[in-house]
């Protein structure tokens, strides 16, 4: 029918681009497309038999663009390229190239240029070729879904296949006038992407979390130096010279805990870290109005020692929180309770009030969920006494 | 609250049947663009429980109870047009708290949603109390897609308050214009989450109008206080930037709301001590994005 098109394609000029919901699109690709003239016979089998051309072994950025490739050879009428471009969106995740533009790119080449660039006022107002403005505006929501920003070459492509008054090319104006504004502002700038190293993935981490303190140091230990250590890993501890400070006026019967471990997520990877914490520093009583407002026993603070401690209170400093004070943060490599003894027995090296000061293992914290840890590398954990 | 509730469902109830949907139980149908004008001021994005209603004898008697509550409502809103002294300036350095989550009260001022109670996903999300003493909004976005050939993507959860009301229900509006600043005390888990400033309009096109920036969240056991100017919120309908653009209208706030919609699958932890607002003279940004002028026929006017 053609009425709902047309409104579609009037409506589709005040918001833009594709929207959550989509009709339903089942394609696959028939190896008819793609019979060269000269193949054997096995190999003929073997395409009769595969289910699908993304059927292969090998899945990265070069088979895929290889195989992209292949589509344009075999098929210069370039018959069914809609359905191919939706069934090669639907396999990028596999292929692990939904971050990459050059892929976007490829995929955006497939489409015939000037064929379908509008003549005309009717055709420019009746979104011309809307199946395939819809098509290319899925690429375009795909990339801007996994936050890939698309270049000046990617507007020059779609402007030859679809011309400038085209959705495509609207949704790449707006993709590209928002997408750079958000790219840079979070306060805790990330690199995109975030390494797939555990060790560099937790350095990051420890900065970040310990950003509140620029003065905070983070020290890489190896349990391999200690020699009772059961797990063999590295450890990184996050300490500022005010918490070492702080650490040293804290009394030797209050206890200090190690929680954790508690999850911080870098984009999206997840990181593990624990806390050493001690008791929380006790709020000063405000006085209450009628206190302020008694003039019968007034003392000047200038005269009288005493009630200057009273008035003043010192200034908290970042690491003394309502639900504890923090003494170190850490990241190990086995999360197990066996790395953080090691952390710890570290730790004593380079703070010394921590020999008089007890150590205990926390189940729980105020700090917030806490995943369970395990005894060590290899075993499952059990509750240890508080 | 549960009262409230009752007589706001009775008004519902009429303004669907008006609508066309009957009282037996039906499957919203959210439409994207199949129609130019959606008689439904929430596009098909209703629960279940919305089509629950008590028999009508118990509603009459709900409705009679709420009768003395919302006179005395009244009452005071008459006062205060009469005294004609509004507070018009907000002291620098001050942040008047709109919601401090210090008791499970303040919770409940607060409704959930996620993309699982529209049968678009499989996320689910809750609003507690932490171990702390603070709102915890806590829960697992799952980005799996439901197999069902119509969505595209999926993964969302979000609170909201409730639309601000006079007495008698009256859809009304909260009223911020004397600040410019935004101030939440959260701890978050990295994780960035989406604010959400409804500017609720009377017409349909202005039903979705909604204000959004992000809340950058840093993680770890430190709390963070993020002030954010109202000038960086950009204008946005149904979850698509507008292309042109708008400042707020702080005078006409009808709801707030906090959306976890980070890409990735896992649990989502964001402690929330309170969201405050504030007055900093020092900010003189009235919008933080060009207002260009577009071609004809591109952009609606």
């Amino acid at each position: 029918m053609l009425r709902p098109r047309l409104l579609s394609g009037v409506l589709a000029r005040w918001t833009g681009g594709a929207d959550r919901l989509q009709s339903s699109r089942n394609f696959g690709v028939s190896n008819f497309l793609l019979k060269k003239a000269d193949d054997s016979e096995q190999e003929e089998q073997k395409q009769v038999v595969a289910k699908s051309i993304f059927d292969m072994k090998e899945k990265n950025k070069n088979s895929y663009i290889d195989m992209v490739r292949k589509y344009n050879e075999r098929n210069v009428l370039k018959r069914g390229h809609v359905e191919f471009i939706y069934a090669a969106m639907k396999h990028m995740d596999e292929f692990g190239v939904s971050k990459d533009l050059e892929v976007y790119k490829a995929l955006i080449g497939i489409f015939p240029k000037g064929k379908m660039i509008p003549r005309n006022l009717f055709q420019e107002a009746f979104q011309h070729y809307p199946k395939h403005q819809q098509c290319a505006t899925d690429i375009l929501e795909k990339m801007e879904q996994n936050g890939v920003i698309p270049d000046m070459e990617v507007e020059v492509m779609l402007t030859n296949v679809f011309g400038k008054t085209g959705h495509p090319v609207r949704k790449f104006m707006r993709m590209y006038y928002w997408m750079p504004k958000f790219n840079n502002l979070s306060p805790w700038p990330l690199p995109k992407p975030v390494p797939d190293d555990p060790f560099e993935l937790a350095k990051l981490a420890l900065q970040r979390i310990t950003s509140v303190d620029l003065l905070t140091k983070i020290n890489t230990f190896d349990s391999k130096d200690l020699e009772d250590s059961l797990d063999k890993t590295w450890i990184l501890s996050a300490q500022s010279p005010l918490q070492k400070e702080i650490l040293g006026r804290l009394p030797s019967d209050q206890p200090l805990y190690v929680e954790g471990a508690f999850k911080i997520w870098l984009r999206s990877e997840c990181v593990q870290y624990f806390v050493l914490r001690g008791k929380p520093k006790p709020y000063q009583p405000r006085p209450t109005m009628d206190e302020i407002d008694d003039v019968s026993n007034l003392k000047s603070p200038y005269i009288d020692e005493e009630a200057a401690e009273k008035t003043l209170e010192p200034l908290r400093t970042v690491h003394e929180q309502a639900e504890g004070t923090i003494i170190a943060i850490a990241a190990t490599g086995t999360s197990s309770k066996d790395s953080l003894l090691s952390w710890i027995r570290f730790l004593q090296k380079t703070n010394p009030p921590l020999d008089r000061i007890p150590v205990l293992f926390s189940m729980t914290s105020p700090f917030g969920q806490v995943v369970p840890v395990n005894d060590s590398a290899g075993n499952q954990g059990q509750r240890l006494s508080d | 609250m549960a009262e409230t509730l009752k007589l706001c469902q009775v008004l519902l109830r009429r303004r669907l049947l008006k609508l066309g949907y009957s009282s037996s139980r039906q499957s919203f149908h959210t439409s994207a663009r199949n129609q130019i004008y959606d008689k439904d001021s929430k596009g098909g994005f209703r629960k279940e429980g919305d089509l629950n209603f008590p028999s009508r004898t118990e509603m009459i008697r709900d409705g009679f109870k709420q009768l003395k509550g919302e006179i005395m409502l009244w009452k005071e809103e008459v006062k205060e047009k009469l005294a004609m002294d509004p507070l018009m300036v907000a002291r620098k350095g001050e942040v008047d708290v709109q919601w401090h989550f210090n008791n499970p009260e303040e919770l409940a001022k607060f409704q959930l949603n996620s993309d699982k109670d529209h049968n678009h996903g499989y996320s689910t999300c809750e609003f507690k109390m932490s171990p702390s003493g603070k709102g915890l909004f806590t829960g697992f976005i799952d980005t799996r897609v439901p197999k069902d050939g119509i969505i595209n993507t999926a993964g969302y959860c979000s609170m909201r308050t409730y639309r601000a009301r006079k007495s008698f229900k009256r859809d009304s509006y909260l009223n911020w214009s004397m600040y410019n600043t935004l101030v939440m005390r959260v701890r978050g888990d990295g994780r960035s989450y989406q604010l959400n400033i409804a500017n609720a309009g009377y017409f349909d096109q202005m039903w979705n109008d909604v204000f959004n920036f992000v809340l950058y969240t840093r993680g770890g056991p430190y709390w963070q206080l993020s002030k954010i100017p109202f000038s960086k919120f950009f204008y946005v309908s149904k979850g698509r930037v507008q292309d042109k653009q708008r400042p707020i209208n702080l005078e006409m706030v009808s709801h707030f709301g906090i959306t976890a919609t980070d890409n990735s699958s896992g649990e989502f932890n964001l402690e929330i001590d309170y969201i405050g607002l504030e007055f900093d003279p020092a900010h003189q940004e009235t919008f933080a994005y060009e207002m260009y002028k577009h071609d004809n026929f591109i952009v609606g006017h």
